[in-house]
């Protein structure tokens, strides 16, 4: 690779113009495959196209008195090598990225609306009603959940964390117990239980031999809507002490082991016990078994999260 | 509330660990979970003792070289932080 790249930087031309693609959008059109709004415009594209050209232009001339340094032929050419090698460094963490993080599928778990998002959070708190659990299904790519109500997203769950945490520290600021440190070991803590649950659960789906579509990612965002029930629960806490806490945290407790009941049952057990028809055999009832107890760890996790915060 | 994501990472170390000690030959075969010992045929599905056995020797196999290297830097990061 070290002759190559040498060879590429004697040729002189800095590889930076190729990387600048321009847009080609339509700002007007409205693309119901999309998955975010495009907002980029003409007056973007015109200054991605300056960008360009200055970009171009910097290492010939300049009368900065860095200007001496940068004229000696053999630090531009190591810049030059440097910053090609730098790019082929970033084209193979770009290649290589998707492997171990699925960063390109995350995007869909982030194509929200508000219509989503209010509707997601009153299934959240109250799923007695909700009668088609099941996602629509979509052939290689995540159900983005802009389509389907009952497909899982990240956002509420990422937002929830943040604003747990920041729910905590008002809980603990009111009882003359704050410090900043401990915001940080609040949100270490909910992090490290959130990690533990999903290692537990991913590794007790091995040991069972389920076959599911469950992506992790899936299991995270499932695992993250406990948040919205904790923060229910503690600004109760808050405004109306502790009966208050313990009249919510319940009501919550109850609809989230509901929602995760009726959501991990689709995934996780075979589609004929899924219908309500009892299937033989010891591995659905394994099956059965392993749904309860993740839904149950859930209401465990909530209140052990935040029964600290409540005085 | 000491849980950290820190203590998290500590704890799955020993686990790893608690597993890459297990010998096949003096232990694990005493007790019947010996690798030789476990393939049921070509069934329909393997049962859990199956998939646990499966599991053990796979982290032994996969984990022995990562796990001297992780154990070196958590020894010599222990002995200069406390």
């Amino acid at each position: 690779m070290h002759p190559a790249g040498l060879a590429a930087a004697a040729a002189g031309t800095p590889r930076l113009p190729s990387k600048r693609r321009i847009p080609v959008s339509q700002p007007g059109m409205a693309d119901p495959h999309q998955l975010f709004d495009d907002t980029s415009s003409a007056q973007s594209r015109g200054y991605r196209a300056q960008q360009a050209a200055s970009g171009l232009g910097y290492p010939a001339t300049s009368t900065l008195p860095q200007a001496a340094f940068l004229a000696d032929p053999v630090s531009n050419m190591a810049m030059a090598y440097g910053s090609s090698l730098a790019a082929q460094g970033k084209e193979l963490v770009d290649k290589n990225i998707d492997r171990f993080i699925p960063v390109t599928k995350l995007k869909y778990y982030f194509a929200v609306d508000t219509v989503y998002v209010g509707k997601k959070l009153g299934l959240l708190v109250f799923p007695y009603l909700h009668q088609d659990w099941e996602v629509q299904y979509q052939q290689d790519t995540p159900v983005a959940p802009r389509f389907d109500v009952n497909a899982p997203d990240l956002y509420i769950p990422a937002m929830a964390f943040i604003t747990y945490i920041l729910v905590a520290g008002l809980a603990l600021g009111t009882q003359d117990r704050f410090s900043p440190d401990l915001l940080g070991l609040q949100a270490s803590s909910a992090l490290a239980w959130l990690a533990l649950e999903v290692v537990a659960i991913l590794l007790s789906l091995y040991l069972v031999t389920v076959n599911t579509d469950l992506t992790t990612i899936d299991l995270v965002a499932f695992l993250g809507y406990k948040y919205v029930g904790m923060i229910g629960g503690v600004l109760m806490g808050l405004l109306f002490g502790k009966m208050g806490y313990y009249l919510v945290l319940g009501w919550c407790c109850v609809s989230i082991f509901v929602f995760m009941i009726r959501t991990l049952r689709l995934k996780i057990l075979a589609q004929a016990a899924a219908e309500g028809v009892p299937v033989r055999g010891a591995r659905n009832q394994l099956r059965m078994y392993l749904t309860m107890a993740v839904a149950a760890a859930q209401p465990l996790l909530m209140y052990w999260l935040t029964f600290h915060l409540v005085r | 509330m000491a849980f950290t994501l820190y203590s998290l990472l500590q704890a799955a170390l020993l686990c790893v660990n608690a597993i890459a000690v297990l010998h096949e030959e003096r232990f694990l075969k005493n007790i019947g979970w010996g690798t030789d010992q476990g393939i049921g045929g070509f069934g329909e599905e393997p049962g859990i003792k199956s998939q646990l056995m499966n599991l053990i020797r796979s982290v032994r196999t996969v984990m022995r070289v990562p796990l001297i290297i992780v154990n070196s830097v958590a020894i010599v990061l222990l002995l200069l932080f406390g």
